[in-house]
């Protein structure tokens, strides 16, 4: 019996002693620990309130960034004290929610700028008319980048970063393949002449592929392209079954009807798994990708000729829509550093912190002064000036596609319709019929 | 790879290892045996080593990205050689993030909940499978029942919990569960503990012990096999836990390995060569640990499906 009880003695120390550990590395190193009962707002030793940013840069490249952004403003303040906490992609939001729920959240995130509206309908972001009332910062803004934040109205998020979608192409394939390197295609017309000018064959096996359109963008890419918007109108109208839709889907279905599964199936593996790329290797002449695509060509293909253009359009006269992404800094609701947390918010969003971000991430931005300072910049090399500045100048025809708070995750709906189609098992109008009805009930239900 | 196909058989078996080991050693063993059995152990004996390679290939791919330069990843086709082994990567890797201190961190959470899981499991399967109650029926297939329910429900509802504790950003909610019990830890010791002869116990008894005394002097000892499979899924379950502590941590040092490594992953393009020499540097223990207990995580397997 004694032997048992030491025993428990012993265990008892154990877990008091390493939970003890525990303990006092948190104490120790943040007082960040929650005080849900006693809603103090965090101080740090000189008395400057600490305010929690979360962001998902944490690799060797855009940390150092970020954090230097975020020392100049700890340097330029004697009020506030910004703390970084990298949290990985996508699980950020995850954490954040969670958060939100428990009562305890950050005081700034960044997070996907085109479901802003829906954090804003589920009380999720701060809604931030109250700060902008004081000083109205959204004339800094691409206005596409601005509505996408507005949920009735107000913005729940600030933007940060956007992009846009590019075509890439191998001037000396061009070259090769008799084509003037500086007249790159223009139309879908062209561009399906020029790719079959560049395909190069040996056998049944393609030593170069000229351009297939779903590698590096998806299908709804080039359905906004051809229409010259998204599938919902303000109304909320819901546009996916139409004509020009089944003309679209039919025209991409050629390009793998033409290289056939297996080409295509093997290159889009490579081309997911981010080891190897086709196009820098020469074995792909053109391809859709967004501006910072350029940054791997810089570190992993230094050789390659290469220039880069505007989408190619339908057909002439339609316009060469592009579509883009982006991030926003937000508050999330329940924050208690709320006024800080914005002065920090105008300050990332400003021309120079902006700039610097652009400059040194090539990354589009969404302040359009910082944008345009960027594109002039004389850290870029001659490729990095072309591509950056062909990036800014694509803004003015590029769309955003905000998730509609009355259809949440709609692409959700629509996706499997289409891959079924380019499977084999539905035609083209059937899977837009069939997306059309899934997201009008969608609609209905949340209506 | 050094196994005979003889060996393979071993999982039949009942007796122990050693057995098998001195067959091997025994070169007459063969002897009788006709060519034809030669010839089909030959057989086998390459099928099996062509299996163990293709098994074995994407460890060596990592093995081989990690050695790589980013430009050699991104290459294309891809080289299943790399051009120069660059060991340093490893340093690079290591010195990314404080992965030290990630390492302790994630040591000190895997320490605890494995004692806890070894400890309230085996004395709570040890109440269910030996003590008489009322109600003990109801009561175990209640906590089976809390199997059916899916982590991501739970999700929200316990952050909340935790908050309210004021636990967030310490290692109490990682740990504290574990010295709770969980469903299959106490279903599986509980399948162990009905083999025991409830004689046993009772001659126990008579001696004077209590429960507890049974359980720590008996108990314990004889489901050593199963508890080993507890304590072996439970390291690689904490080692291997990534949306726990991503939950519960905010401040950065006490980040553990599994959260660490996603410093490589970035939002459009992943260090491949880094985050394969990150990710074998934290495989390794796991595989140290599958090497030295082998024989407890195949037990715990056929433990699982028997069970099942």
């Amino acid at each position: 019996m004694k032997k048992t009880h030491s025993f428990i003695l012993v265990l008892t120390a154990l877990v008091l002693f390493l939970s003890g550990c525990a303990g006092f590395q948190t104490s120790n190193n943040s007082n960040s620990t929650n005080n849900n009962e006693n809603n103090n707002t965090e101080e740090n030793s000189e008395g400057k309130t600490v305010i929690d940013f979360w962001t998902f840069w944490g690799s060797e490249i855009r940390r150092p960034i970020i954090e230097k952004i975020i020392a100049d403003f700890n340097e330029s303040q004697d009020e506030i004290e910004v703390k970084h906490t990298f949290l990985p992609f996508g699980d950020i939001w995850t954490k954040e929610l969670a958060s939100i729920a428990a009562g305890d959240p950050p005081d700034v995130v960044i997070n996907d700028i085109n479901a802003t509206a829906l954090r804003g309908q589920k009380k999720q972001a701060m809604n931030l008319s109250q700060f902008l009332e004081q000083d109205d910062i959204s004339n800094r803004f691409y206005p596409e980048l601005w509505d996408a934040t507005l949920y009735e109205g107000d913005s729940y998020g600030i933007p940060f970063n956007t992009d846009t979608r590019v075509l890439f192409y191998n001037k000396d394939a061009f070259e090769e393949a008799g084509l003037d390197p500086e007249q790159p295609p223009t139309t879908w017309a062209e561009l399906e002449e020029y790719a079959a000018k560049l395909d190069k064959k040996s056998g049944n096996d393609y030593e170069r592929i000229g351009f297939y359109p779903l590698w590096g963008i998806g299908y709804d890419v080039w359905l906004l392209n051809a229409n010259g918007q998204n599938y919902f109108d303000k109304e909320n109208n819901v546009q996916i079954d139409t004509a020009k839709n089944e003309e679209v889907l039919n025209w991409l279905k050629t390009w793998k009807d033409r290289y056939g599964d297996k080409v295509v199936n093997s290159y889009q593996a490579q081309i997911d798994s981010q080891q190897g790329h086709p196009f820098f290797s020469g074995d792909l002449a053109m391809i859709a990708q967004a501006p910072t695509f350029y940054t791997q060509i810089r570190d992993y293909a230094e050789d390659l000729n290469f220039g880069v253009v505007e989408l190619p359009e339908y057909e002439e006269g339609n316009g060469h829509t592009s579509w883009g992404g982006g991030f926003v800094a937000e508050i999330p609701e329940g924050s208690k550093n709320a006024e800080e947390a914005w002065e920090f918010i105008k300050y990332l969003t400003d021309v120079e912190a902006q700039t610097y971000w652009a400059v040194q991430n090539f990354d589009n931005v969404a302040n359009v002064e910082a944008a345009e300072a960027a594109s002039q910049s004389s850290e870029f090399t001659e490729d990095g000036s072309m591509v950056y500045q062909k990036a800014v100048e694509n803004m003015e025809q590029t769309l955003l596609t905000p998730i509609p708070v009355v259809a949440p995750d709609f692409s959700s709906l629509i996706n499997p319709n289409v891959d079924q189609f380019f499977l084999g098992s539905m035609t083209a109008k059937e899977a837009l019929e069939k997306s059309q009805k899934d997201v009008e009930n969608l609609i209905k239900k949340n209506q | 790879m050094d196994k005979t196909p003889e060996d393979n058989d071993y999982l039949d078996r009942t007796s122990d290892l050693k057995s098998i080991g001195k067959t091997n050693e025994n070169p007459s063993f063969l002897e009788h045996r006709g060519n034809r059995k030669n010839f089909l152990t030959i057989l086998n004996f390459f099928l099996l080593a062509i299996g163990g390679l293709l098994i074995i290939s994407p460890l060596w791919w990592m093995v081989s990205t990690s050695l790589k330069t980013m430009a050699e990843v991104m290459s294309f086709p891809p080289s299943f050689w790399p051009e120069n082994w660059l060991f340093s990567n490893y340093i690079r890797t290591w010195e990314a993030a404080p992965f030290t201190r990630y390492t302790i961190n994630t040591l000190t959470i895997t320490t605890l909940v494995v004692i806890g899981n070894v400890l309230s499991n085996s004395f709570i399967a040890y109440g269910f499978a030996k003590i008489p109650f009322k109600g003990k029926n109801i009561l175990f297939a209640i906590v089976l029942a809390t199997m059916m329910i899916p982590g991501f429900v739970t999700l929200i509802p316990q952050y909340v919990l935790f908050a309210k504790l004021n636990w967030i950003n310490t290692y109490y909610p990682l740990f504290v569960p574990a010295f709770f019990g969980s469903a299959f830890n106490i279903f599986l010791l509980r399948q162990f503990y009905m083999t025991i002869p409830t004689e046993l116990i009772e001659a126990a008894k008579i001696e004077g012990a209590n429960h507890f005394y049974i359980w720590w002097k008996i108990g314990l000892p004889l489901t050593k096999p199963a508890i080993a499979t507890v304590a072996i899924f439970s390291f690689n379950g904490a080692w291997n836990d990534f949306l726990g502590p991503l939950l519960y941590l905010n401040d950065e040092n006490l980040y553990t390995l599994q959260i660490g490594l996603q410093v490589f992953k970035g939002q459009l393009s992943t260090q491949w060569n880094y985050l394969m020499a990150g990710s074998l540097i934290v495989l390794l223990p796991v595989i140290l640990l599958f090497f030295f207990f082998q024989k407890y995580f195949i037990q715990g397997i056929n433990l699982q499906s028997g069970g099942k």
